[in-house]
């Protein structure tokens, strides 16, 4: 079984479109003994801010009720893929997040559409969204277990195959917005709660310096509130946890 | 600059090799809590740190260590065919013109930009090596998010074998063609920043 996993690296290191690795990932997964996959980034596809894929092929109706819900950043799935590293099976969920009422909705409303288990493979990228690729059975079939390991190597590679055709798309795209050395480290202490005058104190600078590189980070986002831009910062990656939890 | 030490006479060399030891003990013990040894509480040094080994140390302007990655000769004792040949779906590779990249080190005193900036100079560096040197190939053993990682440097990568659980780490292992082509792969996905190599001298080596 190695062997169909070495030819899938192989296949898709030529496509050229989603729709081909989508065919790749239909074919790869049913031979794992899975029906469904799905490829993504963890954000809302009617408004990302940021170039994102998703791929799958999950039931009729699943991906209108998941984008009417606004289940691109509050799904179980994705919560729980942003603490781990490695691939873990959905019935292993209530272990990993605390699951609300709403959690466990969601959770149904995929048995009702006649998804089964899943196994989800996270895949974080530095500076980037995190993403996963899921792999799941139709309703009341076990995961195959045996091709768990599998499954995490088809993961990771498709992801980084998404991640190339997403390369090609964006040269067509705008600029994504970007700060310079300067407005990301005032971002950076901003989101450690420093007040401008603190920020000024520690980067050596007048805290007028400091008011205007806010300023201009807040321009670049598009946004108005301190809070937004932090927030923005950490989600596309500008600026990580570790720089702000440091101590 | 990168420094490339080829082949020390002894470990502590010099003062740059002192300072990986260090910054290696910092990230793979005290962070990331492996289980590898420890000398004098300082230095984290194994088995293969011996007079075989390659070194390509990515220093600052003050001389500190931003980065750093061991490469072992494959045809001798290394980490994924003596300690992981299990990651294999085949036999381990072993050739003169295959080396293992290991112990690759980011310092942790930089932020998250200059870590993933000295990570791009220290991978664009392992590839000049590896196009100066002959060498075809790379292989490693990862864990499953730094081998996601690795993918998304860009260079043409192939699993090697199925990841397996091993001492509760999910580990894989890959094997990395370099080719003329390679600097141009790592250049789209934003990662090419290319740094000058520089020999260790002599007379500190000896």
């Amino acid at each position: 079984m190695f062997d169909r996993v070495d030819a899938f690296v192989r296949d898709i290191r030529e496509i050229e479109c989603e729709a081909e690795l989508e065919a790749a990932l239909a074919d790869v997964c049913g031979e794992m003994g899975f029906s469904f996959f799905a490829l993504t980034h963890h954000v809302d596809m009617r408004q990302a801010s940021q170039p994102a894929v998703r791929l799958h092929n999950y039931p009729e109706g699943w991906e209108e009720y998941f984008e009417d819900q606004k289940l691109g950043r509050s799904d179980p799935v994705h919560r729980a893929s942003q603490l781990t590293t490695v691939g873990f099976a959905w019935s292993r969920l209530p272990r990993m997040i605390h699951l609300t009422p709403r959690d466990r909705q969601v959770l149904d409303a995929a048995g009702d559409r006649g998804i089964g288990d899943g196994f989800t493979i996270p895949a974080h990228v530095p500076g980037e969204v995190n993403g996963s690729c899921s792999f799941a059975t139709a309703a009341g079939q076990a995961l195959p277990d045996e091709h768990l390991g599998l499954a995490q190597l088809v993961g990771a590679f498709a992801f980084e195959a998404a991640r190339n055709l997403v390369r090609m798309r964006q040269l067509d795209l705008a600029e994504l917005p970007r700060l310079t050395d300067r407005q990301r480290d005032c971002v950076m202490w901003a989101a450690r709660g420093k007040s401008d005058w603190e920020i000024s104190r520690i980067l050596g600078v007048s805290r007028d310096t400091v008011i205007e590189h806010l300023r201009h980070a807040r321009d670049r986002y598009g946004v108005g509130k301190r809070t937004q831009l932090t927030v923005q910062a950490l989600f596309d990656g500008t600026i990580s946890f570790a720089d702000v939890m440091r101590r | 600059m990168v420094l490339v030490v080829e082949r020390p006479h002894r470990p502590l060399a010099s003062q740059a090799l002192v300072r990986m030891f260090e910054a290696r003990k910092r990230v793979f013990v005290d962070l990331l809590k492996w289980d590898v040894p420890v000398l004098d509480g300082r230095y984290e040094m194994d088995e293969f740190d011996d007079t075989h080994a390659v070194y390509l140390i990515l220093l600052g302007d003050q001389g500190e260590h931003l980065a750093s990655a061991r490469l072992l000769e494959t045809c001798r004792p290394h980490i994924l065919g003596d300690l992981f040949p299990s990651l294999c779906a085949a036999e381990p590779p072993r050739a003169p013109a295959i080396l293992e990249i290991t112990r690759f080190c980011l310092d942790p005193s930089q932020s998250s930009a200059q870590r993933l900036r000295s990570r791009n100079r220290l991978v664009s560096a392992l590839v000049d090596y590896a196009l100066g040197r002959g060498i075809a190939t790379y292989t490693g053993v990862a864990e499953m998010g730094w081998l996601q990682q690795i993918l998304a440097f860009g260079w043409r990568c192939r699993p090697l074998g199925i990841p397996r659980l091993i001492n509760g780490k999910m580990l894989g292992a890959l094997s990395i063609d370099v080719g003329p082509d390679t600097p141009a792969l790592l250049a789209c996905a934003g990662i090419h920043e290319p740094v000058a190599l520089a020999s260790m001298p002599e007379r500190e080596a000896a």
